[in-house]
């Protein structure tokens, strides 16, 4: 395999591969590496660089961020994880972050969903309706 | 004082309970114009984007992992890693009547200096065309005031008539002698000179051109007074293709609200191959799958979409219409290119200008046997339908017997008549630029040409007699020039007076 085309093919055939039941296998994607590096196919650095950003992405559709103007208590924070469970019906990993700027509530970015209760975003926007 | 605070406590207690739910994408590749963007997973296809500094693009390539977003705007601040919003909405343009007069972008934002446009109303850049039962068949004539199209090749409100022709054939002159035409019958309309005429304005889109020939272009409309009945949407050559894209499709969502509104109104595209050419361009950066001479699959969609949108609506829809002028410019005369043969298909005819007859001195360089209207005699007048009718074929016979004539054999009557005939109708449609005539003084020539006034004069003096018979009608025969104008017919009354007045004039003309 020697064009971008067939490349990029072949690693959404791997990713494919690596995914079982909507989620991503670590170990899957690990034999895999593996095994491009040590037989090296012609394009394998192109191949396995298409492929590390489709694991990427793959990834980011899981990774959930949540964001908020204080510190938020243990049992909110399992809420809010569960909650998304149940709503994307698969495993997620939530990261917690605190950003002072937001001024209070919560912002949660699943994948390229943004769910934004934050007093700065509400700020803003009627800001913009006056503006 | 009280108002803005009220207005305010109802603007915080609906935010009190509200989450905002919004679809973001990370940059991850920007360059010519082109930004490739990883995430937007719930965007549509021609959905409007926001990057950051308020700069919006368009999602055109909806992938797997990513969105391929055209930049409308300066995309130099735009970075990887920056996010971008989509916005829900199409891309759409200001529209309304405050748009005549002005010079716009693609984008309909004004660009001649003159202020901000407060239009009324916005419309979506991309629109479905028009069904089949919201329309109804052409029969209203477009009057362009250049005789030889009036009398051979006419155009009807609603219809999409190409203008095609190798680089300066006078195509951008066709369609701004038409435009000035427009412009003089409403200005007539308005000063209550010509009944029962509805206005049609005008909208000049100049795709991939010169700023110089743009602006004589305008300077042109302005000294004619055209420009208060028209808009003009300027993408030129140093715009980036995007806009050169879009441009069009601007222009007709301008022209489209004079039809919804039940009014009629003309768009010139000029020209179409160069947009073809932006869309390439387009298509190339965005990775599209290119075909024929590299463009893209769907170039014939772009245009039958776009050509499609011009109609005649039916009376139940407003009665409005939306007639097309594209411009398609050839290389050594080739149609059977590929552009050109898909818009050809597309139209509803074409006026074919060579160069060959553009440097015999026949200007418009007209090809009357390579040119048709698909609707034909539906839009014309009764009086230029009557005067007009054998011309085509006269002017077809003359050129089969033009090839014995050079031979210098001795001919018979007859044909030494047809060859006779044909020059003078050939010299008679001769036209100077900029010049369009009125309907009433189109017919009264075309009466006298068909009626045989014209036979005793020599062919270098045609034009100086025709000048001088529009001068003596003008001048002296208002009043059966008014007549004409009205009735738009030559009844036996209107004949009987035509008569006595061409034969004044040959009386009195002297060679």
């Amino acid at each position: 395999m020697s064009t971008g085309l067939e490349i990029r093919r072949t690693a959404r055939k791997l990713i494919s591969a690596s995914v079982e039941n909507g989620q991503l296998n670590p170990d899957v994607v690990r034999a895999i590496v593996k095994k491009l590096a040590g037989k090296k196919p012609r394009g394998y650095l192109q191949l396995i660089n298409a492929f590390r950003r489709l694991v990427r992405l793959e990834l980011e559709k899981s990774r959930v961020l949540v964001q908020s103007g204080a510190p938020l208590e243990a049992s909110l924070r399992e809420k809010i994880v569960s909650d998304l469970k149940k709503k994307y019906g698969r495993q997620i990993v939530a990261e917690f972050a605190v950003d002072k700027s937001l001024i209070g509530g919560v912002k949660i970015t699943v994948g390229s969903d943004v769910w934004d209760g934050t007093v700065k975003s509400r700020i803003e926007r009627l800001a913009h309706k006056f503006g | 004082m009280s108002n803005i605070l009220q207005e305010l406590e109802s603007e915080i207690a609906a935010l009190k309970t509200s989450v905002s739910k919004s679809n973001i994408g990370i940059v991850r590749e920007i360059g010519d114009g082109v930004a490739k963007v990883e995430g937007l997973s719930d965007v549509m296809l021609n959905e409007m984007v926001e990057f950051p500094g308020g700069i919006h693009g368009l999602a055109l390539n909806l992938e797997e992992t990513e969105v391929g977003c055209i930049l409308l705007g300066d995309g130099t601040h735009v970075k990887e890693g920056d996010e971008v919003k989509s916005t829900g909405r199409l891309l759409s343009v200001p529209v309304g009547e405050k748009l005549l007069g002005r010079v716009v972008d693609a984008l309909g934002q004004p660009i001649d200096g003159k202020g901000d446009i407060h239009s009324d109303d916005v419309y979506p850049v991309e629109k479905i065309a028009p069904g089949i039962v919201a329309r109804q068949s052409v029969s209203v004539p477009v009057q362009t005031g250049i005789m030889a199209i009036d009398a051979m090749i006419p155009i009807g409100r609603g219809q999409r008539e190409l203008i095609i022709g190798d680089r300066s054939t006078g195509k951008t002159t066709v369609t701004i002698d038409t435009i000035i035409s427009q412009a003089q019958q409403n200005r007539a309309a308005e000063e209550g000179k010509l009944k029962d005429h509805k206005p049609l304005y005008c909208i000049y889109v100049a795709v991939g051109q010169k700023l110089s020939n743009i602006a004589r272009t305008i300077a042109t409309l302005e000294e004619a007074g055209a420009m208060d009945y028209t808009i003009v949407v300027s993408a030129s050559a140093s715009d980036s293709a995007t806009n050169q894209f879009l441009a069009p499709y601007a222009g007709a969502a301008m022209g489209e609200w004079f039809m919804d509104q039940g009014k009629d109104a003309l768009i010139v595209f000029d020209d179409l191959s160069k947009h073809a050419v932006a869309y390439r361009e387009v298509s190339l950066v965005l990775r599209r799958p290119s075909g024929r001479e590299a463009y893209p699959g769907d170039v014939f969609y772009l245009h039958s979409r776009l050509l499609e949108r011009s109609a005649r609506l039916s009376e139940e829809n407003g009665g409005g219409s939306l007639t097309a002028l594209p411009v398609i410019e050839t290389q050594a005369g080739d149609v059977s290119a590929y552009i050109p043969t898909n818009v050809i298909s597309i139209t509803d005819g074409q006026i074919y200008l060579e160069t060959d007859l553009f440097y015999q001195g026949i200007r418009p360089a007209i090809s009357v046997g390579l040119s048709v209207s698909r609707v034909g005699s539906s839009a014309q007048t009764k009086a230029i339908k009557k005067v007009s009718g054998s011309t085509k074929l006269d002017l077809a016979q003359f050129r089969e017997l033009q090839a014995f004539a050079q031979f210098g054999s001795d001919l018979d009557e007859q044909t030494k008549a047809q060859l006779d005939r044909g020059e003078r109708i050939v010299e008679l449609f001769k036209q100077q630029q900029y010049s369009p005539i009125p309907m009433e003084l189109e017919v009264c020539i075309l009466w006298a040409m068909q009626n045989g006034y014209f036979d005793k004069v020599p062919v270098a003096k045609i034009k100086d007699c025709q000048s001088k018979m529009e001068e003596f009608l003008t001048a002296r025969k208002d009043p059966l020039l008014g007549k004409i104008r009205e009735e738009k017919a030559v009844t036996d009354e209107i004949g009987e007076e035509l008569k006595q007045a061409i034969k004044d004039f040959i009386g009195s003309y002297k060679a």
